[in-house]
């Protein structure tokens, strides 16, 4: 495992930018995923990292070493492609043991069988290892293709999106056992994602990617409560956070030049009273919370509430602002 | 249970037809569908009895038979097996069959191997790639009558191209071997032609199994260290195999049953030194008039192709489902 960073990395695709004088450390053993929405220069980065693809400027240093130029099989890096990238014509086994059958490794066959075999354990694999790899459900496949890359003890594992295809069960999962991989491997890892969830779950620091900018970098918790703008607060939050004018609620203590209050669940007080500034517009029942809609004149919001909270549908609150964000007229953060 | 599922789907058909304005079935004088249906494929299937099916079922009749075309009011006569029995001792027929082999390996070989080496070539997509994948084509698109004159020409020993060039490369003189007439090189001249004409159908063919495969496999198998010759195979020949194979099996049969170039470049000759199985069954038919044994060699090669083309279908579908 090692050290990786890029240093003013750029790349165009013809007219279209992909990815914009990004520099980034990924330090030794540490989880980084880079969120942001499709187009954003998630895949490009990682590709660049790999050697798919050659940046137009910048540097990228692997342990230490300049690798401008390297083909990728030098590069010492393991790739999950999104596309469950399996060998078809192949067993589970053979398609694990794929990597560590190059002849640049020299490894012998008993070595290769007790890697295999370890790693199939830890994807939960093993009991297909003679099955071919097209016979496998979707998240099989996934987890061989995860497999795969971890047979190797690379410099970084690059992960593409790699549970986006399953379901959400399977995903949930997966997601954990990730995570739970990774520390037991101490591995570096750089994982690109569009899903919050699992950048909030699995990340040590999530990088913010949009139009091929890295617009910030920090701990999911800095990320989610410091976001440097209107954009990185937009990524995080379930419901999404609500933008409001200054001045629509009361309870605030705006900074000046604050032109958009960005308020989440945790940022409102609710209370019922009448007359009251607000009113329920709808409530959706998702078993263990309500999503209250909330009218607070021209203004729609969306926020969590306790299943218990006795409130129907045109009930009158009184809705109160607690220690939300601010953003001045061009979308940063205020503070 | 399953019976209130039929009457759901039931009623759902039922509205369904009342909600069509105006269904086809009643336009057409109250035919229901299923006879709508007939009536379209009925001409397919009596055009195919016609011309297809039914002369097999005559030929299958006539080999059993002395019939001769050339004397149609003669008497017919029932021999049993005797014209089979005579087809597979003529030691002429087993000749012809072994030409025929020879003649298929060989062209199988060829136009597989460059076939496939044009297809791995073009697939580079390199600038102007389609505009040589159509060049390519161009001999699978002229008339084989049109094909065959042409070489006869090429083959020409005075005036021919194709003996100029060989002279031009290894020095001998070009009137000095001819490639038509004589009995080492007919065999080959054949294979030549045919390798040329249909080597761009089995690239085509090639070049869509290559397609087939997605770059991220490739991109895989790139971080993962495996050479450009690993790379080909363990994942290019293995992805291309099912089309390879489909290429070999059209070509195949294409060539078990070949004629017209044979017919149009040597004529069987010099001897019979070319006298493919379709030659000999054309001479026994149309030159002696053995319909009846004709007829008889016909069923057999027939069913030789056809339980191949069987087996090796079988195989094919099992390279398939890997």
């Amino acid at each position: 495992m090692a050290e990786v960073t890029l240093a003013g990395i750029s790349k165009t695709f013809g007219q279209t930018g992909a990815v914009d004088n990004v520099s980034l450390t990924i330090r030794d053993g540490e989880f980084v995923v880079l969120l942001g929405p499709t187009g954003a220069g998630k895949t490009t980065t990682l590709r660049l990292i790999a050697g798919l693809e050659a940046p137009d400027a910048g540097r990228i240093t692997i342990a230490g070493r300049d690798v401008a130029g390297a083909a990728p099989a030098t590069r010492d890096v393991a790739f999950v492609f999104q596309q469950y990238s399996l060998y078809p014509h192949l067993t589970v086994y053979e398609n694990l043991a794929f990597p560590l059958r190059s002849p640049a490794r020299r490894l012998h066959d008993a070595e290769i069988d007790a890697r295999v075999r370890e790693v199939a354990k830890m994807v939960r694999i093993d009991h297909k290892l003679q099955n071919r790899s097209t016979r496998l459900s979707g998240g099989e496949m996934q987890r061989v293709a995860i497999g795969r890359a971890l047979v190797r003890k690379p410099a970084i594992y690059l992960m593409d999106e790699p549970l986006s295809s399953l379901d959400a069960k399977l995903r949930a999962e997966l997601r954990l056992e990730l995570k739970r991989i990774q520390n037991e491997l101490g591995a570096t890892l750089l994982y690109v994602t569009h899903d919050q969830v699992e950048a909030m779950t699995m990340a040590d620091r999530i990088g913010i990617l949009a139009e091929g900018k890295l617009v910030q970098i920090g701990s999911p918790r800095e990320i989610y409560s410091n976001p440097a703008n209107l954009h990185v607060a937009a990524r995080l939050g379930q419901p999404h956070i609500n933008l409001l004018p200054q001045g629509l609620l009361p309870g605030c203590n705006a900074p000046a030049g604050t032109k958009t209050i960005g308020a989440r669940t945790e940022h409102l007080e609710i209370s019922a009273s009448t007359p009251g500034n607000a009113e329920i517009d709808w409530i959706e029942h998702l078993g263990d919370q309500n999503h209250l809609h909330i009218k607070v004149g021209e203004h729609k919001l969306v926020t969590l509430a306790d299943p218990y909270l006795a409130i129907q549908r045109g009930d009158r609150i009184d809705l109160k602002l607690r220690n939300p964000l601010y953003f001045d007229a061009g979308g940063q953060r205020l503070t | 249970m399953i019976n209130s599922d039929t009457t759901i789907l039931e009623k759902s058909a039922k509205h369904a037809a009342t909600s069509t304005p105006v269904s086809l079935a009643r336009r057409i004088g109250g035919l229901s569908d299923r006879a709508i249906a007939w009536l379209f494929i009925t001409p397919t299937i009596a055009l195919l009895l016609a011309i297809n099916i039914f002369p097999l079922i005559w030929a299958i009749r006539l080999s059993f038979t002395n019939y001769r075309a050339n004397r149609p009011n003669a008497v017919l006569e029932n021999v049993g097996l005797q014209n089979y029995h005579r087809v597979l001792t003529d030691s002429d027929i087993w000749i012809a069959m072994q030409t025929t082999a020879h003649f298929v390996f060989w062209t199988i070989l060829l136009q597989t191997l460059i076939g496939f080496s044009l297809a791995y070539l073009i697939d580079r997509k390199f600038r102007g790639h389609a505009f040589w994948t159509t060049v390519i084509l161009i001999p699978m698109m002229l008339s084989p009558a049109v094909v065959g004159n042409f070489w006869r020409f090429l083959y020409q020993p005075q005036i021919g191209l194709f003996n100029y060039i060989v002279s031009y490369v290894t020095g001998v003189p070009p009137s000095s071997f001819e490639m038509l007439g004589s009995v080492s090189l007919a065999p080959w001249s054949i294979i030549i032609v045919d390798t040329w004409m249909w080597t761009p159908y089995v690239m085509l063919i090639c070049l869509a199994g290559l397609r087939s495969i997605p770059d991220y496999i490739y991109e895989a198998a790139e971080v993962d260290r495996a050479s450009a010759w690993r790379q080909f195979w363990s994942i290019t020949i293995p992805m291309a195999l099912p089309f390879i194979m489909l290429a070999v099996l059209f070509r195949g049969i294409e060539n078990f049953k070949m004629f017209d170039m044979v017919m149009l470049l040597t004529g069987g000759g010099p001897g019979s030194t070319t006298e493919v199985a379709s030659i000999t069954l054309k001479r026994e038919a149309f030159e002696s008039w053995r319909t009846g044994r004709a007829s008889a060699f016909a069923i057999i090669l027939f069913v030789a192709v056809f339980g191949l083309a069987n087996i090796y279908v079988k195989a094919l579908n099992k390279v398939k489902q890997r």
